[in-house]
């Protein structure tokens, strides 16, 4: 299914329908059940996965067998390693998938090679980089100076649908916090929210 | 045969089985299963009976939240305990009724009963998800428990077979259950052999389910435990013959035929009131539920 991220590359660029199609026309598709590990610390990748359906996270784990959610990709989200996507060095990362998922592959020189195709993709790819930096940069400042409760809000504006989607554990890893935590961040936003009648 | 019989249109059998959370082993009829028209009802998962074995800590599903519709869980065998955030509680045992509207908005859990995960055992339900027509979709939530023992009961003969009248109206028997559109549903527990002829108004979307034993619908179509024989819209008359000691669900509604914005556990018209709910219950505008 290329036609996801011709969407995604026609909501972004002025694309012809048929500049879309040739420009994905080189890439895969790949199919990983619930639970699949895709990714783990010390493999070299230069996949970047672009997830037309499912849902992807990357994590680490700490010495005390811990897990750490750095980021989830539900649809239309681009996830890998750079680590080892970008650098070519060993991944630091694990990713696997919490849903059935279909991603499409896009490797590490992929913008490169169709910019005869499309010159506008390397602004693009700039762009994506920037989004990309912004991101973390946002996820930086939430982790080290945000209250559980803003880190939530933030959450569920940037992930509105997830909160359906994957336990209450994995949220609170993602967001730095210990689930009972998070469950009193709900609980209060009920008790401010909640209307009996 | 009679010009107003409710002809059969198929007998399905189970689709394969999935996990809801780790206490319902279910087969999806529809609207996953099986594309046919059941609307009002949404959804059908039936847990086909089987055996879990004895332990400490319940199987179930945790806490999550429903929208724009009722949930109507019958049980066959075992015996599950539901919690949810209008404060109500309750536990159905084999024969009872739970039927729980959602509506504007409710968190609930389901669990295995205390006793029945320590003693293990048969385990075998039905989860229907029934649509709301749209003026009450947002209406306050609500919650009836109707037991076996309280349900409206029409006996077919004195050899034992009789009809659990859960909702609608059957022989001349109002149903126990309040619904929010027509809807007719019961269980037939049927003797050996015993034969009956009931009608259900043209137009309605109609289905039997084989929860126990096997029949024979109509004269010539025979169906087994865990079938779905479904009808056609047309006619009223449906004949039934046991050929087992047999126990049925006959579930049948007048369509709403409004659009539907399905997603998750939310049952709206309308694509923007699928965010609103996601947005309503990400900030706990449903309530909260420990879970």
């Amino acid at each position: 299914m290329l036609e996801h991220f011709q969407l995604y590359l026609k909501s972004r660029l002025q694309l012809t329908d048929e500049q879309a199609v040739e420009a994905t026309s080189c890439l895969n598709t790949k199919t990983f059940k619930k639970g699949q590990v895709i990714l783990s610390p010390g493999d070299l990748r230069s996949d970047n996965y672009f997830v037309n359906s499912g849902l992807l996270r990357s994590f680490t784990i700490d010495e005390k067998g811990k897990e750490h959610i750095i980021q989830f990709a539900p649809e239309n989200w681009v996830i890998s390693d750079r680590d080892s996507s970008i650098f070519n060095e060993p991944s630091q990362l694990f990713i696997d998938a919490i849903e059935q998922t279909e991603v499409l592959i896009v490797p590490k020189d992929f913008f490169s090679d169709i910019k005869n195709i499309v010159p506008q993709i390397l602004e693009l790819n700039i762009l994506m980089l920037h989004n990309s930096i912004r991101f973390m940069q946002k996820r930086i400042n939430m982790l080290l100076g945000a209250t559980a409760e803003e880190r939530y809000l933030d959450f569920i504006k940037l992930y509105p649908n997830l909160t359906l989607r994957v336990p209450q554990w994995m949220i609170a890893s993602y967001l730095g916090v210990t689930p009972e935590s998070l469950s009193r961040v709900r609980k209060d936003l009920a008790h401010k929210h909640f209307k009996k009648d | 045969m009679q010009a107003n019989v409710k002809q059969v249109a198929g007998i399905l059998n189970p689709p394969a089985p999935h996990m809801v959370g780790d206490g319902f082993r279910v087969h999806n009829f529809f609207p996953g299963g099986y594309k046919i028209k059941m609307d009002p009802f949404f959804l059908l998962d039936y847990n086909a009976k089987i055996d879990f074995s004895p332990r400490n800590t319940p199987r179930g599903v945790g806490v999550h939240p429903h929208r724009g519709f009722e949930t109507v869980t019958i049980a066959y065998q075992g015996a599950v305990s539901h919690h949810d955030s209008a404060g109500n509680s309750g536990t159905i045992f084999p024969g009872d009724i739970q039927w729980m509207t959602a509506a504007s908005g409710i968190l609930h859990k389901e669990y295995h009963e205390e006793n029945f995960t320590k003693t293990g055992g048969p385990f075998q339900m039905v989860q229907l998800w029934v649509n709301l027509p749209a003026k009450f979709k947002m209406s306050k939530p609500k919650y009836q428990t109707l037991q076996k023992d309280k349900i409206a009961r029409y006996d077919f003969d004195d050899k034992g077979s009789y009809a659990d009248i859960i909702a609608g109206n059957f022989k001349g028997i109002k149903g126990s259950a309040d619904t929010f559109s027509p809807i007719e549903m019961y269980n037939l527990h049927l003797k050996n052999n015993s034969k009956i002829e009931f009608p259900l108004p043209a137009g309605y979307h109609t289905a039997l389910l084989v929860i126990e034993g096997s029949i024979t619908v109509n004269h010539n179509k025979k169906a087994e435990t865990n079938q779905l024989v479904y009808f056609e819209n047309e006619g009223e008359l449906i004949e039934i013959e046991a050929s087992a000691d047999a126990v049925i669900l006959v579930l049948s509604g007048e369509p709403i035929n409004e659009p539907i914005a399905a997603y998750g556990p939310f049952l709206m018209n309308k694509p923007e009131e699928i965010e609103q709910a996601i947005n309503d219950y990400n900030n706990g505008k449903f309530g909260y539920l420990e879970e």
